[in-house]
């Protein structure tokens, strides 16, 4: 059964019938975390990278922002019994517009924020397929544990 | 025949808007549009008005009241608005179609048709630029051009892929150079034989190229960045993906902060769920 995650929004399951997709994925980030061990996973899919920017949009949708719908992911899975050191941490997004080199580019502060959230929560990736000008798909199967990826303009891919 | 001609000449024959449609998109190109004058036009077709009356109730205007007419919804919404909402009643069939060559299912173009004139809507009012039906009636239509270059696309879609993968090609320009033209600049060729205003014309043809427009022009800046802030949520993104040319200058133009931008795309996303089913009831689903 396919869980539709949307632009600012989580979804975490340990039930394995379960398939989590977020579509849609432009300068936007979709992070998929999944602990085999528990057989629990969730996928986060967020826009803009700090909550700073509007805290009552944060509060009534924390989804929306890396800085505070980073850590919701992880506590929510905690509650299954996940473990961060048997974590399977997975990103893909923060893709740009054609010359966006610009203070306003999204995706790469979008990455960037995660990337320092991580570090100072020692929390290691195991893959990324971050940047460029695409539009990507994200699956996770938690059943499985199986992440898969579609670049737009190509086929899927087990990451 | 050369297939630019073939292309061109499939113009010819596609009618994606009836009659009224025609008449709906010129009164909201007008700024001085009265409720007569959508009257005038939609009374004889009852489809139409409870197509309209459907979107109306939809959650996304959050109306406590049950729309029965015209009328009515005029009262709650104001003329431009429900001018608009006839637009999208009216263009709604073609959009939603799936869209093959660009890897767009079912309701995708749609949902990014809305979604961006929604955000060029915004920005115009942030700017206040006035005639906001105008700037939404183009944004909404501007990839029409689409429609029909989708087959065209599909069957080119390696070569057009080559030249954005290794070139480093716009998605447009690579359809440019592969097909002799692009969806903007066919866009603006069907605009133009359905006698669109030129400001629609214009708007349609350089969407994608702002700073090719005639520089006093004030609406292409804000549909062109609307579209770009649209590109970047992703929303109804195909396979040409985020691969077009961002130009800072004509953003920097605006006047917009980087806060003010961010803070578009959280108002956009903060009204997500409603803006769906605008979409989804408006695309007759």
């Amino acid at each position: 059964m396919e869980v539709f995650v949307g632009v600012g929004d989580m979804k975490v399951s340990n039930d394995p019938e379960v398939v989590l997709a977020t579509y849609s994925l432009g300068s936007c980030i979709g992070l998929s975390i999944y602990d085999p061990f528990v057989r629990v996973g969730g996928i986060l899919h967020y826009m803009l990278p700090e909550s700073s920017l509007d805290l009552a949009k944060a509060t009534r949708n924390p989804y929306m922002f890396g800085d505070t719908g980073i850590p919701l992911l992880f506590t929510e899975v905690y509650k299954f019994g996940a473990k961060k050191g048997r974590m399977k941490v997975k990103i893909v997004g923060g893709a740009q517009i054609l010359d966006q080199d610009g203070f306003f580019n999204i995706g790469k502060r979008n990455y960037l924020i995660l990337r320092k959230m991580f570090w100072k929560n020692n929390v290691l990736i195991d893959f990324e397929d971050v940047g460029g000008s695409v539009n990507r798909t994200l699956k996770l199967e938690i059943g499985t544990g199986q992440t898969y990826l579609k670049v737009s303009g190509g086929g899927t891919r087990l990451i | 025949m050369r297939r630019i001609e073939h292309i061109i000449e499939r113009i010819e024959h596609l009618r994606p808007f009836s009659q009224i449609g025609g008449r709906i998109i010129e009164i909201s190109n007008n700024p001085d549009c009265s409720f007569d004058d959508l009257v005038e036009v939609i009374k004889y077709d009852q489809g139409i008005t409870a197509n309209i009356l459907r979107i109306c109730n939809s959650s996304y205007f959050g109306l406590k009241k049950r729309i029965t007419s015209i009328k009515q919804a005029v009262s709650y919404l104001g003329i431009d608005e429900v001018v608009r909402l006839a637009v999208m009643e009216n263009s709604a069939d073609n959009f939603n179609e799936e869209q093959k060559g660009y890897d767009l299912k079912e309701g995708e173009l749609w949902r990014y048709s809305v979604s961006s004139a929604i955000i060029a809507q915004e920005l115009a009012e942030k700017k206040h630029i006035g005639n906001l039906s105008l700037v939404f009636t183009s944004a909404l239509l501007k990839d029409i051009g689409k429609l029909i270059l989708n087959t065209y696309v599909k069957e080119s879609f390696e070569d057009i892929m080559e030249l954005v993968q290794d070139k480093g090609f716009t998605f447009r320009e690579a359809e440019q150079k592969v097909l002799g033209i692009d969806h903007a600049e066919l866009g603006a060729r069907l605009a133009e034989r359905w006698n669109f205003s030129r400001a629609t014309v214009n708007i349609i043809r350089y969407h994608h190229d702002p700073e090719k427009a005639p520089r006093k022009d004030p609406f292409i800046p804000i549909i062109y960045l609307a579209d770009s802030l649209c590109m970047m949520t992703g929303i109804g993104v195909g396979s040409d993906g985020l691969a077009y040319r961002y130009y800072q200058d004509v953003v920097d133009r605006l006047g917009l902060s980087d806060t003010e931008l961010q803070k578009t795309i959280s108002t956009f996303l903060d009204k997500l769920r409603g803006i769906e089913e605008l979409i989804t009831v408006s695309g007759g689903n």
